[in-house]
């Protein structure tokens, strides 16, 4: 597998992972913005924008762009975060300048008035489902908790107030901004030919305007209060906890997400023998999510109502024994052993190295390689773990719980 | 592409199925057993979710902490999975591991220690799950639907009924395993770097014990009701309907899956197109093919805020009608592609193609090579998926919404 990088002079990356033996290609425009970029007065532009951007071209309507994707068989879609909006395809190989062609053209919309009115009815249906996802909820709302004021706990999606009140204009305006080719990069790996690509993207980009996008990066601890909030409608209690962790740019990173397997993967962990094995709550999971600048380890749990308080004094317990003696030699080798082989089968795919090979560059601008994400893993050690734990104190957390009542 | 697949009977009748692929460093591999929701007896529903949690604590020489520490460390990525036929039982690893984890996998199949205590905690997290579906409208809305569309006891939830689960034994539920983990009527498939005369030779040795036959016996009785509502104070109306269609036995199965990727296929489709990007009525909306092996139907979701909620019904539905009358050359065109675009990607992944060698030989009796697939795919055209669905039109819905509001169907 060869790595190939190239930038325009508009500060436009291109990056590629080429692999001749792929059955496969995949493609995406990585863009470095989402809700931590927003204004209030903008709130959920981001993703409402990222709808938008499939709505076609002075030259293309939404009908025709969604019929040219579905004419190569390409398997695409895109998402948007608190700070990365990604737009991707995965084709078969012969078919992969045509689908990169059209990404192309609509990173250049059109953000017709009339779309702009049709589809704020599709977001806030988006909206509305989310609503009716009580771990979508809870997350959502406990992020916000534990951010505060810092930008990383704007909520990607919007309130329906806030997108009722938003204009084509501002959306205009903050995709101008963004979507500036020196705050995007494009990403593409499997079975593909390099050199068509980039001759492409400079046919097609060089022209796009350079921007001043940049962010606010601060780290923030986190405002760790706990709150309840009762929703009659639901039967379960859905409790979700976030303390601070290590960001994209910390080395310590890989050591970071052992950690969250030890304490919170969905078998063999800390939170499953306490937990879920003793049916206690009947989903526990935690996961490390590490950002720019910044980052959280996220807990969810789904219990009954009157179990809450019995899942709270073992989640103690759990975090009082971490705390004081550390993981074990052997927790750590099993971790390793899963995110190992997890690897392994996502990496056979195109489409399962894509958002690796782009955030890498997004956050470091740096290439890892299957290989080199296998020796960090492998390199991390108990004593590392460990120091993460007494410096990031994984038992100090925001909560917020979401259920049918008080049961106390 | 280099195609091949191994197969071998064992002595006790189990099929072993193989496809070796190239390029990859994974083997994954599946047992499907036949304990499946609709094998089970009157009351008893759910026993198959519970087992799946049952078997995995403790078995051979081994307790419920070693066991799990035995399959975290060869670093298994595992799935347990009850349909209405089977147990499935697939793990993918890193293809060294292959050897240790078909020998965990024997004792668990072969020797489950089936703890009385351990079963108590299995019930419980089974009963839970069914009380989570309540939060979880979307999901409920699907399962409701299998089990109003198809024929009982084929559309039986999976996951199970609160008044039966409680009813289960530590007894009675191993009874129920021992009957239908049936070695004879088994079938493994594994996919990706491997050695079949070694994986042969190895579960010819643990597998080594002749079972008598047990003969699942399936009464059929009808369908549910066409409508049903379950009143739900959340945000939206979720939306699930059924159609008859063909199984996947049938010749016209490629054009049933060519009918639903012209319906919901890509995002150019009709539902999507029509629903979505014209009307602004859902952000979620889409149709599946599903298939047991002797019923089959085209399914349909859609969530959307209780004002809209009958538009979305109605204009989902006069999308299925107008389907068998003006299908084009270019939407048959972007369907064949797609599906071929699925079918190859599909082929990359271990873990993919162990789960379809193996249903492929329950469904047919035989594994479709990719490259038959993909011609029967190339034959497809705007008038055979026409003249199919005219000779199979759909006839009437089994409709399921929960929600604030109902709906006219």
């Amino acid at each position: 597998m060869d790595f190939i990088q190239k930038k325009l002079e508009n500060g436009l990356t291109i990056v590629a992972e080429v692999n001749p033996r792929a059955l496969s290609a995949a493609v995406g425009f990585f863009v470095k913005t989402g809700s931590r970029d927003e204004s209030p007065a903008v709130s959920g532009v981001s993703h409402f924008l990222e709808h938008m951007m499939f709505k076609g071209t002075e030259k293309l309507t939404a009908l025709q762009v969604n019929e040219a994707f579905d004419r190569l068989g390409a398997k695409f879609n895109a998402f948007t975060s608190e700070e990365n909006t990604v737009y991707y395809a995965a084709v078969l190989p012969e078919y992969m300048e045509e689908v990169t062609d059209i990404w192309t053209q609509l990173m250049r919309p059109s953000l017709r008035d009339d779309d702009f009115d049709i589809e704020k009815n599709v977001i806030k249906e988006e909206i509305a489902m989310y609503k009716d996802i009580p771990m979508f909820d809870v997350m959502d709302r406990c992020r916000a908790l534990h951010f505060k004021d810092h930008p990383c706990g704007n909520s990607v999606l919007g309130t329906e107030q806030s997108i009722d009140d938003l204009t084509s204009e501002q959306m205009r305006e903050y995709f101008t901004r963004r979507y500036a080719p020196n705050n995007m990069v494009l990403a593409c790996c499997g079975n593909i030919d390099f050199k068509k690509i980039c001759d492409l993207i400079q046919t097609k980009c060089a022209g796009w305007q350079k921007d001043k996008a940049g962010r606010t990066c601060e780290f923030y601890n986190g405002s760790l209060e706990k709150k309840f909030s009762q929703k009659e409608t639901l039967v379960r209690d859905h409790i979700c906890l976030l303390s601070p962790a290590v960001s994209m740019q910390d080395k310590r990173r890989f050591a970071m997400s052992m950690l969250s397997m030890i304490i919170g993967d969905s078998t063999g962990s800390r939170y499953f023998w306490s937990l879920v094995d003793t049916a206690i709550a009947e989903i526990a999971g935690m996961q490390c999510e590490s950002m720019d600048g910044v980052g959280v380890m996220y807990s969810y749990i789904r219990c009954s109502p009157d179990k809450r308080e019995l899942v709270m004094q073992k989640l103690n317990d759990i975090f009082k024994e971490i705390n004081e003696k550390g993981v074990t030699e052997e927790e750590l080798q099993k971790a390793k052993n899963k995110v190992l082989s997890a690897l392994t089968v996502k990496s056979e795919q195109p489409m399962g190295r894509l958002t690796s090979l782009g955030f890498n560059w997004v956050y470091l601008e740096q290439y890892q390689s299957v290989t080199d994400d296998i020796n960090s893993i492998r390199s991390v050690t108990v004593k590392q773990v460990n120091e993460l734990i007494s410096e990031f104190k994984p038992g100090c957390f925001t909560q917020l719980s979401i259920g049918p009542g008080k049961t106390d | 592409m280099p195609e091949k697949l191994d197969k071998h009977t064992l002595n006790n009748g189990m099929v072993v199925l193989g496809e070796p692929m190239e390029n990859v460093a994974s083997a994954s591999f599946n047992f499907l057993l036949q304990c499946g929701a609709s094998t089970l007896p009157e009351g008893c529903c759910g026993a198959s979710n519970l087992i799946t949690d049952w078997l995995f604590r403790g078995a051979g020489k081994r307790d419920s902490r070693q066991l799990v520490d035995a399959l975290d460390g060869l670093g298994l990525h595992r799935n347990s999975n009850t349909t209405s036929s089977h147990i499935s039982l697939s793990a993918s690893m890193e293809a060294s591991n292959l050897s240790k984890a078909i020998d965990i996998y024997s004792d668990i199949i072969i020797s489950p220690l089936l703890d009385a205590r351990q079963f108590e905690l299995s019930k419980q997290l089974s009963l839970s799950e069914v009380m989570g579906l309540d939060d979880d409208p979307r999901t409920k809305v699907l399962l409701k639907l299998a089990e109003q569309f198809y024929p009982d006891p084929f559309g039986r939830p999976a996951v199970g009924r609160i008044e039966d689960l409680n009813n289960l034994t530590p007894a009675g539920t191993a009874e129920i395993l021992k009957e239908r983990f049936n070695l004879s009527k088994a079938i493994f498939s594994v996919a990706g770097k491997y050695d079949f005369d070694s994986v042969c030779a190895q579960m010819e040795k643990l597998f080594d014990l002749p079972q008598p036959a047990f003969p699942v016996k399936i009464k059929t009785k009808t369908s549910g009701s066409k409508y049903l509502h379950d009143q739900y104070e959340g945000a939206q109306v979720h939306i699930g309907l059924m159609t008859k269609t063909v199984p996947m036995s049938s010749p016209d199965y490629y054009n049933a899956m060519a009918a639903v990727s012209v319906l919901s296929g890509g995002m150019s489709s009709r539902l999507f197109t029509e629903v979505r990007e014209k009307r602004g009525l859902c952000y979620a909306v889409g149709a599946n093919y599903r298939s047991l092996k002797d019923y089959a139907g085209i399914s349909c979701y859609a969530g959307t805020t209780p004002d809209k909620a009958q538009e979305t019904f109605d204009v989902v539905i006069s999308e299925f009608d107008r389907l068998r009358k003006d299908i084009t050359q270019d939407e048959t065109q972007r369907a064949k592609v797609g599906l071929k675009s699925s079918l190859i990607m599909q082929s990359e992944s271990s873990s993919s193609r162990a789960g379809t060698i193996a249903s492929d030989y329950y469904l047919f009796g035989r594994v479709r090579p990719i490259e038959e697939v993909k011609e029967k795919l190339q034959q497809l055209t705007a008038d055979s998926i026409k003249n199919f669905l005219n000779n199979n039109k759909f006839e009437d819905y089994t409709v399921v919404t929960i929600g604030p509001k109902k709906i006219k169907a």
